[in-house]
């Protein structure tokens, strides 16, 4: 199968220590892969850098012909002012941004689009609503109706369950099963182990360095789990230039 | 004989330059002061102005420079009238030892709003009391020079004397239902007493207060009412003001009239004689016809 | 007096009431939708800040040549360009935040343009000679205004969508798309133009008063930025024109006399409006059914 994307040896970091070090491999298409590891192991910076974001520090990123603007990204924290006077409408209507830029207009098409972006998620009726009357679940809702609208090829959710409801979680992650269905590649950075082994065929165990990389069952073993583990959480400041080396060793 | 004449010059060219060192330092609150100053004391003293052409003596701000000419000053000259509301603070802080020299005393003031109107000088006969005053000031502290400053102020006195002779003249020429002008600034208070030429101003004495539109309103219709010929722009405040209200009434835009400050060495007032002699030009070309 | 003579009266009688009726008319199309991104951006204070970061410009036009308003001008709009950009610049590429970056830039800028000010040897308060009256609008001066409102408008319609985006969810826009950071130096540039050209006409109080308060009331009324901003426009006119009557009737200052009309109309929105006013808040009327 092609890939959809490709790690190149490539290392991110901030100040020159590295977060994700060394990463080496490839995302088929249509895949659907879990990014786990420890607190600190390096996901979120691995996802900032393949939505270009971060630059790496070494290595690359190739995207098969991809423009990191047409990946759909979300992120762990969203940054969003849940002040502003924005309804739900128009809050998920900026996911067209790529097809209508600044001038498009929102036609009939569109509307239709967003009608059903919002039954996706289940926010039927919530149209003008302003944005900060929602609850947390609703806003992670209202964020998935806007990755759909995005219609990207590429995916990339970080921690998109935490701190949700059980319905909504059920509801969507049918959403990304419903993606992956559709042939869409999506990567998924997640705590629940149990969830992972029971929806995701892939997994890449990560500890800043990659642990083990392939298929769920395999990957999700208590050895492997141990020794992401052992990886040390905090920066060295201490440590010297690196030079490049077996990637085996874990901490 | 010849030996002798050489030493006596030698003498008094030695004589000279401790002559010049003799100079009176005396500091003046601004320029129209500075220049009356100048005029009386002649080379006898070195005058500095706090306040320089084309600056505002109302809303000045000392700087630290101007505490330390204070201080080795023998004689701090000021307006008065509360003009130099700035000093009192700067005197205390230079911890001065200068006389300090009201140059209005003996001047009857008239009345501006609440407080007394400032602008004496725009009077001439107000100048030659300014003038008595800056001379006794001088021959007091220096009481060697007496007779300089004696002459001097005589001198001055004469061409002020006819200067006022001018002014009268002028305004004569003028047709007395024409003598009436507006102008921002409520400087020539003592200019209408003693000329007889009226002022009328939308704003208050200092240049800080703001018209309310009334206040406008009530000047366009005097304006039309009166027939009133021109109005004047004042160095230092907004111009388009003036000029909104030329335009409604029908008046005249006659130009500037410096009030508070000389300009400096390139503009039509570098003196306190041309300072007027360019007022009453101003105002005889625009109220003569 | 009739009604008419004191609503009406004022303005048939006297043009200078006419143009600064027009005056206000043109800066709320302007500034009020301005004011309202600034106030939903958190940076409501920028316009004093700016009032001071253009004197080096100033001072620089005026040490060249003289008292000549317009070279003053054209300096003053550099002057907070350069510093409305650079802040703008510094916030987005450092971990130092817009209100700091914005602070230390005019405050710098303050201090250079009070320096090359003494230089020249005058205490002439540049500041001043270049705050102008709303009661003394020219021809000129009405045109610059009315150009300026026509170029805000148009600009604000071409960079909305961004700037929506990017003040809700910066991030978002920043993966999808690269017009984020030329929408928000655009709108600073616009900040800039409205304050300076603001600031010339009618002085720092009505050109800054303008375009906050009217945001602040707008936000009583209004749950949705489209609504906001017409809201705004609309309360910015009304306190224009009912200022001016007011400082037609009484003694007090144009400009302070449609400031504050703006700040009973922001009073009278915090108790009574619609959206988080204090008495819908302490009164909210028996719930719905669902």
């Amino acid at each position: 199968m092609a890939a959809q994307l490709q790690f190149n040896d490539v290392t991110f970091g901030y100040d020159r220590h590295p977060a994700v070090h060394h990463l080496s491999g490839e995302v088929a298409r249509g895949a659907l892969l879990a990014v786990v590891g420890p607190n600190g192991a390096g996901k979120s910076t691995l996802f900032r850098g393949m939505v270009g974001i971060l630059k790496p520090l070494s290595g690359a990123i190739s995207l098969d012909g991809l423009d990191t603007r047409d990946i759909a990204y979300l992120p762990q924290i969203a940054e969003i002012d849940r002040s502003f006077p924005i309804t739900v409408f128009d809050f998920v209507g900026s996911g067209l941004w790529r097809s209508t830029g600044l001038f498009g207009g929102i036609g009939e098409a569109q509307r239709k689009r967003i009608d059903k972006a919002l039954a996706a998620v289940g926010l039927t009726g919530f149209e003008n609503r302003t944005i900060g009357t929602l609850s947390g679940g609703q806003l992670q809702r209202l964020l998935f109706a806007r990755l759909v609208l995005q219609d990207a090829r590429l995916i990339v959710l970080d921690e998109p369950f935490n701190a949700i409801d059980e319905r909504t979680s059920a509801d969507l992650l049918a959403l990304v099963k419903h993606w992956h269905a559709e042939s869409r590649t999506v990567i998924a950075a997640l705590h629940d182990i149990e969830l992972v082994r029971a929806h995701f065929p892939q997994t890449l165990l990560l500890a800043r360095e990659p642990v083990a990389w392939g298929a769920t069952a395999q990957v999700l073993s208590a050895e492997n789990l141990q020794s992401a583990r052992r990886m040390c959480e905090a920066f060295d400041d201490s440590a010297a230039a690196c030079v490049i080396d077996p990637p085996s060793r874990a901490a | 004989m010849r030996r002798l004449c050489l030493i006596l010059v030698v003498f008094a060219l030695a004589a000279q330059p401790s002559r010049a060192e003799d100079r009176l330092d005396v500091v003046a609150s601004f320029s129209i002061l500075a220049d009356l100053v100048k005029n009386v004391g002649g080379d006898r003293i070195n005058v500095v102005s706090l306040v320089g052409p084309n600056g505002d003596v109302h809303v000045y701000t000392p700087a630290p420079s101007d505490a330390k000419t204070n201080a080795e000053a023998k004689i701090l000259f000021i307006n008065g009238l509360g003009l130099e509301g700035w000093l009192p603070r700067l005197v205390q802080s230079a911890g001065s030892k200068a006389m300090i020299a009201t140059a209005s005393d003996g001047v009857a003031p008239l009345q501006l709003g609440s407080a007394a109107d400032p602008h004496a000088w725009q009077s001439v006969p107000n100048v030659r009391i300014y003038v008595a005053n800056i001379r006794d000031a001088l021959s007091s502290a220096d009481p060697a020079d007496e007779a300089v400053y004696r002459a001097n102020a005589d001198r001055y006195l004469k061409e002020l004397d006819a200067l006022d002779a001018e002014v009268r003249a002028a305004i004569a020429k003028i047709p007395s239902d024409r003598r009436k002008v507006i102008t921002t600034h409520n400087a020539f208070g003592y200019f209408a007493a003693a000329y007889g030429i009226a002022f009328l101003a939308p704003v208050g004495v200092s240049t800080e207060t703001e018209p309310s539109a009334r206040d406008i309103a009530v000047l366009i219709r005097q304006i039309k009412l009166e027939k009133i010929p021109a109005v004047f722009l004042e160095n230092l405040s907004d111009e388009r003001l003036i000029r909104r209200i030329a335009a409604e009434t029908g008046a005249k835009v006659g130009g500037t009239l410096y009030s508070d400050s000389l300009t400096d060495e390139k503009g039509p007032a570098p003196t306190y004689i041309d300072l007027m002699r360019h007022n009453i030009k101003a105002l005889t070309s625009a109220l003569g016809n | 007096m009739s009604l008419y003579a004191a609503l009406v009266a004022p303005f048939t009688d006297f043009e200078f009431m006419r143009r600064a009726l027009a005056a206000v008319i043109a800066l709320s199309l302007g500034g009020a939708p301005i004011g309202v991104f600034l106030m939903l951006r958190r940076m409501s204070l920028v316009g004093d800040a700016m009032a001071h970061a253009i004197l080096p410009g100033a001072a620089i036009a005026f040490l060249l040549y003289g008292l000549n308003l317009l070279a003053m001008i054209f300096g003053g709009l550099i002057a907070g360009f350069l510093v409305a950009i650079l802040a703008g610049v510094v916030a987005r590429s450092t971990g130092l935040k817009e209100d700091a970056s914005l602070a230390t830039f005019y405050l710098a800028s303050l201090a250079l343009g009070v320096s090359i000010v003494s230089i020249k040897g005058t205490n002439i308060d540049l500041l001043h000679v270049l705050f102008g009256n709303i009661l003394a609008m020219d021809d000129q001066t009405l045109l610059a205004i009315a150009v300026n409102a026509t170029i805000t408008l148009v600009v604000l319609a071409v960079i909305f969508r961004p700037l929506v985006i990017e003040s809700v969810d910066p991030l978002f826009l920043r993966t999808v798309s690269r017009a984020g950071t030329p929408a928000h130096l655009a709108f600073l540039a616009l900040v800039v133009i409205n304050l300076v050209s603001g600031f010339q006409a009618l002085g720092t109080l009505l050109a800054v008063g303008l375009m906050i308060l009217p945001a602040g009331i707008a936000r009583f009324w209004a749950r949705e930025i489209t609504g906001m901003i017409c809201i705004a426009v609309a309360s910015a006119m009304l306190s224009g024109y009912a200022g001016l009557v007011l400082s037609f009737q009484t003694r007090i200052p144009s400009g302070p006399a449609i400031i504050l009309v703006a700040a009973v109309l922001y009073l009278a929105s915090l108790l009574f409006g619609s959206v988080g006013g204090v008495l819908r808040q302490l009164f909210p009327g028996r719930h719905l059914e669902a």
